[in-house]
């Protein structure tokens, strides 16, 4: 942290009496960042840097699971991530996963926000109402539609069998080809209020005045949407969903609570494989390989997004 | 654009509708806390309103009474077995201990470090927000296995202590961002006009600015409780008896059947604190939300 800005600052202030005396040394004083940012930033670096280059220096090591003793061997890891069927597996759901829900909860809740956007009485408690998924554990989530999905005496299941829109003998959560579905109407329910929160947001703080001349020159509401809300709100999408993206894309709690990864490995998802190697193989160094190659994962795709959508903060 | 009065009916039809379905599972999830095994169970279908309500699943897990001793207290011993795992008193202490604990710790340095961010010019200033609001882009499962070696050697493993300094860590960077932009939002004149005064950066601080975004500080406070209060990977990696609420709950589901009855009660418990929390600090929830990026 370098000081001459700072301390241009308190030089141009007349002060009042005499100078200050100096005690302490500059930086030290709360004249200067440093003692505001101190903390923060030795929290962040003790428990988020560090423990990322360890992660990093333990993925050079192969674990022995007899001796179960860790040998460097810097490609050993990397080598058995690429070969890994199970790791691409992974990959795939990963990606199908956050990007249906993504768009899913996108058009949801621009299309909910629209709804509810009205200044009438009640729409507030709607509005409130409607944040009230966005609080609950999302390990609560995973058991409260692990318990409406069950088969036999899930009412949501039972529902829509005896609606005829679903064969009575594939439990949802249960078969390899509707697994993830489940999975995603839990993230879909939970999660489309926080998208319905940013876009009200943005919609209750567009000007009015465009959308009034929009109306005296006959726009339809359709055009109006299309040609105006869309492209003033599109800034805040873009924030949204990258935000939400890469809460998605490192998702574990429902895949955990709902399904554990299966039925085989039907719903792993990269955080899950990870979190199986180390709780069932005790394979420290590959989890942490799995892990950073996740991180990998989020940064490049992250990085595109910013670069394909101009995102600012 | 005016709505005409059919399209009005329309739309009170629809959102009404709408919430309703969000709704639902809530309603589900607190009716099933009420229901005996007996109605959640049904063999002959799905049991709505016809049932006894009982407190059973409440008494199990929030009084820590064990099932044999409430069936002998309603006569009833038929079987019976112990069931203390249940008792969740000691998870919600635990809960509230880390949640209270790690957004104390979260609020206290993010509203000093995003005051020196929003009011201070120094250089780097943006790379080091940059670098701040980039933990939030690191997924907790990249970091949780040198974390738990760490707190091996630090004898922080299984420690709410612990629990908290890594909540923290996971929370500060919209912390940071949720306050600069509350700081962001009080005009530099009052800090300029304190200075003025004598007023050293500190006073201006803790006496002019920090009253002015008490709201922002209570926004941001929740919004960290909840984080923390919902947070289940790190819990799940970085402690075995001392468990929080989300984990514990995942432990009611047992290779010979699931409790559903005692998890729908502990899950109802999970989110009332949150839902009087959040109704409270809706409205500068919903303007931080836009994290400024309405501004231009």
């Amino acid at each position: 942290m370098v000081s001459h800005h700072a301390r241009s600052l308190a030089v141009d202030v007349p002060v009042s009496g005499t100078a200050p005396r100096r005690v302490w040394p500059r930086f030290l004083t709360s004249e200067h960042p440093f003692p505001w940012l101190a903390p923060i930033t030795a929290l962040i670096l003790a428990f988020g840097v560090y423990p990322l280059l360890y992660a990093l220096w333990l993925s050079f090591f192969k674990r022995n699971p007899i001796t179960r003793m860790n040998v460097f061997n810097p490609t050993w890891n990397w080598g058995k991530l690429i070969g890994d069927e199970r790791v691409w597996g992974a990959i795939g759901h990963t990606y199908l996963y956050t990007i249906t829900a993504l768009s899913i909860e996108l058009c949801l809740g621009l299309a909910i926000a629209l709804l509810l956007d009205s200044d009438r009485k009640g729409y507030g408690l709607l509005r409130a109402l409607m944040t009230l998924p966005l609080v609950v554990p999302p390990a609560v989530t995973g058991m409260m539609f692990l318990l409406m999905l069950d088969g036999s005496f899930g009412v949501l299941s039972t529902g829509l069998v005896s609606l005829g829109l679903w064969p009575p003998q594939h439990p949802i959560l249960a078969s390899s080809g509707s697994a993830l579905a489940g999975v995603l109407l839990a993230d879909i329910w939970q999660w489309t209020p926080f998208m319905v929160l940013i876009m009200l947001a943005g919609l209750r703080a567009l000007p009015k005045e465009p959308f009034e001349a929009a109306a005296i020159d006959g726009a339809t509401p359709a055009q109006a949407f299309f040609r105006l809300t869309l492209p003033m709100l599109s800034r805040i999408i873009a924030l949204a969903v990258l935000i939400r993206g890469v809460d998605l894309f490192r998702i574990y709690d429902y895949v955990k609570v709902m399904t554990d990864s299966g039925p085989g490995t039907a719903t792993e998802t990269l955080t899950s494989y990870a979190g199986t190697i180390y709780f069932k193989n005790a394979d420290f160094p590959y989890a942490s390989t799995i892990s950073l190659f996740t991180l990998l994962l989020v940064i490049i795709t992250s990085s595109l997004f910013i670069k394909l959508f101009k995102v600012r903060f | 654009m005016q709505e005409t009065f059919w399209q009005r009916r329309l739309r009170d039809v629809a959102a009404v509708l709408v919430v309703g379905v969000f709704m639902f599972p809530l309603f589900w999830w607190a009716l099933t806390s009420f229901k005996p095994t007996s109605a959640i169970f049904d063999k002959d279908g799905i049991v709505w309103f016809n049932f006894k309500p009982t407190l059973v699943n409440y008494a199990v897990t929030m009084l820590g009474k064990s099932r044999a001793e409430l069936a002998i207290e309603s006569g009833n011993t038929f079987g019976v077995g112990g069931a203390s795992s249940y008792d969740s008193r000691q998870t919600i202490i635990d809960s509230l201990i880390v949640a209270i604990g790690a957004t104390a710790l979260t609020v206290l340095l993010a509203v000093m470090a995003a005051y020196a961010l929003s009011r201070m010019r120094f250089r780097w200033r943006q790379a080091y927000l940059n670098w701040i609001l980039s933990q939030r882009f690191m997924p907790p499962i990249a970091i949780i296995v040198p974390v738990v070696f760490m707190f091996h050697y630090m004898s922080l493993l299984d420690t709410r202590l612990g629990l908290i300094l890594v909540d923290t860590l996971i929370n500060l960077p919209i912390a940071v961002l949720l306050m600069k932009s509350f700081y962001d939002d009080v005009p530099v004149d009052v800090d300029e006009a304190a200075m003025i005064d004598g007023a050293t950066r500190l006073q201006i601080f803790w006496r002019v600015v920090l009253p002015m975004v008490k709201g922002g500080v209570a926004a941001t406070a929740v919004l960290c409780f909840i984080f923390s209060w919902t947070e289940f990977l790190l819990s799940l990696f970085l402690t075995n008896s001392i468990r929080t609420l989300p984990v514990k709950i995942t432990t009611f589901v047992t290779s010979t059947g699931s409790e559903w009855g005692f998890i729908a009660a502990l899950g109802t418990t999970a989110v009332i604190p949150s839902f009087i929390f959040i109704l409270l600090v809706q409205k500068q929830l919903v303007r931080g939300l836009t994290l400024g990026s309405l501004k231009e």
